[in-house]
């Protein structure tokens, strides 16, 4: 059985369902992480497995025991909060043996391991400093210093670094990937920045309106996206969508046409094709698998918007016949006059289909 | 358009005036308590007086006096600590906990406090009559609590529950009982809050005369009765009089300053974000 163990989850506030029978599963020192856009209910479910929030349906197992009406003192979870929740009348120490003295851990025992949790997080100098005399990187520490001092089963984080500048935060990112390496803990990491998704985990989550869409490594949602959603969450910048015809059906293969094509394109399908000739259907196509000219396989024929340069890569803005708009991802600097045609080159092998329920063929 | 200085100038005028207005009465009451019953009398009044400490000495030997003191400290202290004791942990429960009857309960707590004092005197009389309680610190005791629970109540309550949730929820899952989350958690963070009603609770104990009067009779005189005692008989013997208001409005002067120290806001600075 899996260390932790989420099952037919159901969250309901009143009548509002928030959590919908959802099933996740994290073996033991694996980090997982939920992605999904604001209020998808990340944090509920990240609370219902610390015990603070009442499971509506369903069950918790975590090492091998029920846990789903143990009280959140029990269940030797930690939780690293949003907002850090630090004990503002307490010196970092005191806020970090917190739980020790809690615990009623001996003296020298707690000296002990708060040192050591210091030492890692390089905060050994602040220890008798109040939360207010920190800055937010320091705070965020401190409360991962609670987080670790007590040797949980298992991390909850909620968004930790959603209040950090953007240098801190990439800073922040690797010393919590270096954490979960070094403690080999299991930790469950909820983001909605799908780069912290991808770095860190192990295991993706990808929750939608309470509803688990795809479950997977980050490889796995990257290459194999089960729908659109999926397919557009995951990846910067987003993948391009372009609404394409069906011109024929051929065993594993499905043939699509749409003005901007150069020719018909013929993809291979993942699932049996549940679709039909002359239906509408999705093509999807990652800004850094177009490249500008003939080369691939494909080719679409484009008028220039603008182009946006970030130094080592340029994004251009192009659009289709029929307005659609689509980013190409190319190395370099490159401008983009307006109206500019240009031609869109792609490896068939790297684009993807969904049907008109958004499902991956 | 009034140029910034002319403002400051404006400003610090109105602060002065609003200063000399509020305290020109204690001013009167001190100075007037060294003053001897000649130079009190005087009119116009004497700014410009040879000072006397007769009348302390006075209030000094005067049996009366101390032991109202003594039996207004008594009061107002145990009161004020009760209704610390009893009202935070209510306070705290209201602020965080969902029961049934909670906003009837809330409502309860406020209405006690629309009823005027005096209505209830004659009920409270008999009651304590009966109950054999007249003329006892403890009657006095429990009916200032009565008023001051919910003061001490409310302000609480408020306070609680400005301290973010997630810090309560912080320290349950470092595994705090629910009593370490109310005295290490609410109770130092709620601080200025519970500094506010103790203060309240102090005032209002120490000053309260109408049910002092009604229920106690000579061991129990508390200073304000005390202080009134002397307004009978043909000459008001006002030195005296000045120097007991003085010496009754130092002990409350005293513990508004001490306490006050903790009414400082921005407690909660540093929790999150
Ligand atoms: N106590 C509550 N009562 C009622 N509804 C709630 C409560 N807590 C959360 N919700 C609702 O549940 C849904 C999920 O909330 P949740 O906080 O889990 O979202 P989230 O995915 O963490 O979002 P974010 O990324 O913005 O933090 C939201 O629609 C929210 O309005
Ligand atoms: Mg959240």
């Amino acid at each position: 059985m899996s260390f932790l163990k989420l099952e037919q989850i159901v969250k309901r506030f009143g009548d509002a369902t928030v959590i919908d029978h959802v099933d996740i599963t994290a073996e033991r020192g694996e980090f997982v992480v939920f992605v999904g856009p604001s209020g998808c209910g990340k944090s509920t479910l990240l609370r219902m497995v610390a015990g603070l929030e009442e499971v509506s349906e369903g069950a918790i197992y975590l090492d091998g025991a029920n846990v789903t009406d143990t009280e959140p003192a029990a269940r030797q979870v930690s939780m690293v909060f949003q907002s850090y929740a630090l004990f503002p009348h307490m010196s970092v120490h005191d806020n970090i043996s917190f739980g020790l003295r809690m615990a009623k851990t001996p003296r020298e025992e707690i000296d002990r391991r708060v040192a050591e949790a210091a030492r890692i997080l390089q905060i050994e100098s602040l220890l008798q400093r109040k939360p207010r005399q920190l800055s937010g990187g320091q705070r965020q520490r401190v409360a991962i210093g609670r987080a670790i001092v007590r040797n949980p089963k298992l991390f909850l984080f909620d968004e930790p670094l959603s209040n950090l500048d953007a240098e801190l935060r990439s800073q922040m990112r690797v010393e919590i990937a270096r954490l979960h390496r070094d403690l080999g803990v299991t930790m469950v990491y909820v983001t909605h920045d799908q780069v912290e998704a991808m770095t860190l985990a192990d295991r993706i989550v990808v929750l939608r309106a309470g509803r688990v869409e795809q479950i997977g490594s980050p490889a796995d949602l990257y290459e194999r996206p089960d729908n659109i959603f999926v397919a557009g969450f995951i990846g910067s910048p987003k993948m391009n969508f372009l609404k394409v015809s069906v011109a024929a059906v051929n065993g594993g293969a499905v043939t699509v046409r749409h003005p901007a094509l150069a020719a018909d394109l013929t993809l291979p399908t993942r699932h049996a094709p549940r679709v039909e000739p002359g239906e509408d259907v999705v093509l999807g196509l990652r800004p850094e698998h177009l490249s500008v000219g003939d080369g691939g396989a494909a080719c679409l024929a484009l008028r220039g918007e603008f182009a946006e340069s970030l130094g080592a890569t340029s994004q251009l803005y192009a659009q289709t016949g029929n307005g659609e708009t689509l980013i190409l991802q190319v190395p370099g600097r490159r401008s983009l006059a307006p109206g500019e045609g240009i031609r869109a080159g792609f490896d068939p092998a790297q684009a993807y289909l969904f049907d008109g329920a958004g499902r991956a063929i | 358009m009034v140029s910034r200085p002319a403002a400051r100038f404006a400003h610090l005028a109105g602060l002065v005036l609003v200063f000399a207005f509020a305290m020109f009465p204690f001013y009167w009451m001190v100075s007037s308590s060294f003053k001897d019953q000649g130079d009190l009398l005087a009119s116009p009044p004497m700014w410009l007086f040879e000072p006397t400490i007769k009348h302390y000495a006075e209030i000094w030997a005067d049996q009366k006096v101390t032991a109202a003191i003594v039996n207004s400290l008594i009061v107002a202290v145990s009161t004020t600590a009760l209704a610390v004791l009893l009202g935070t942990p209510a306070a705290y429960a209201l602020a965080r906990f969902e029961f049934r009857g909670k906003s009837d309960l809330w409502f309860w707590f406020i209405s006690n406090r629309m009823i005027s004092p005096i209505v209830l005197a004659l009920p409270v009389y008999l009651l304590a009559q009966s109950l054999g309680l007249l003329d006892t610190h403890l009657v006095l005791i429990l009916i200032y609590l009565t008023f001051n629970l919910p003061i001490v109540v409310w302000i609480c309550t408020d306070q609680f529950r400005s301290i973010p949730p997630e810090l309560e929820q912080a320290a349950r899952l470092e595994g705090a009982k629910q009593f370490d989350v109310f005295w290490r958690i609410y109770l130092p963070l709620g601080l200025p809050g519970v500094a506010v009603s103790a203060i309240f609770s102090f005032i209002f104990s120490w000053n309260e005369l109408l049910y002092a009067l009604v229920l106690t009779r000579r061991n129990v005189q508390t200073a304000p009765v005390a202080a009134t005692s002397f307004m009978s008989g043909y000459e008001l013997p006002w030195g005296k009089i000045m120097a007991t208001g003085t010496v009754i409005v130092l002990p409350v002067t005293i513990f508004a300053l001490i306490v006050s120290r903790h009414m400082i806001r921005g407690l909660t600075m540093g929790a999150t974000k």
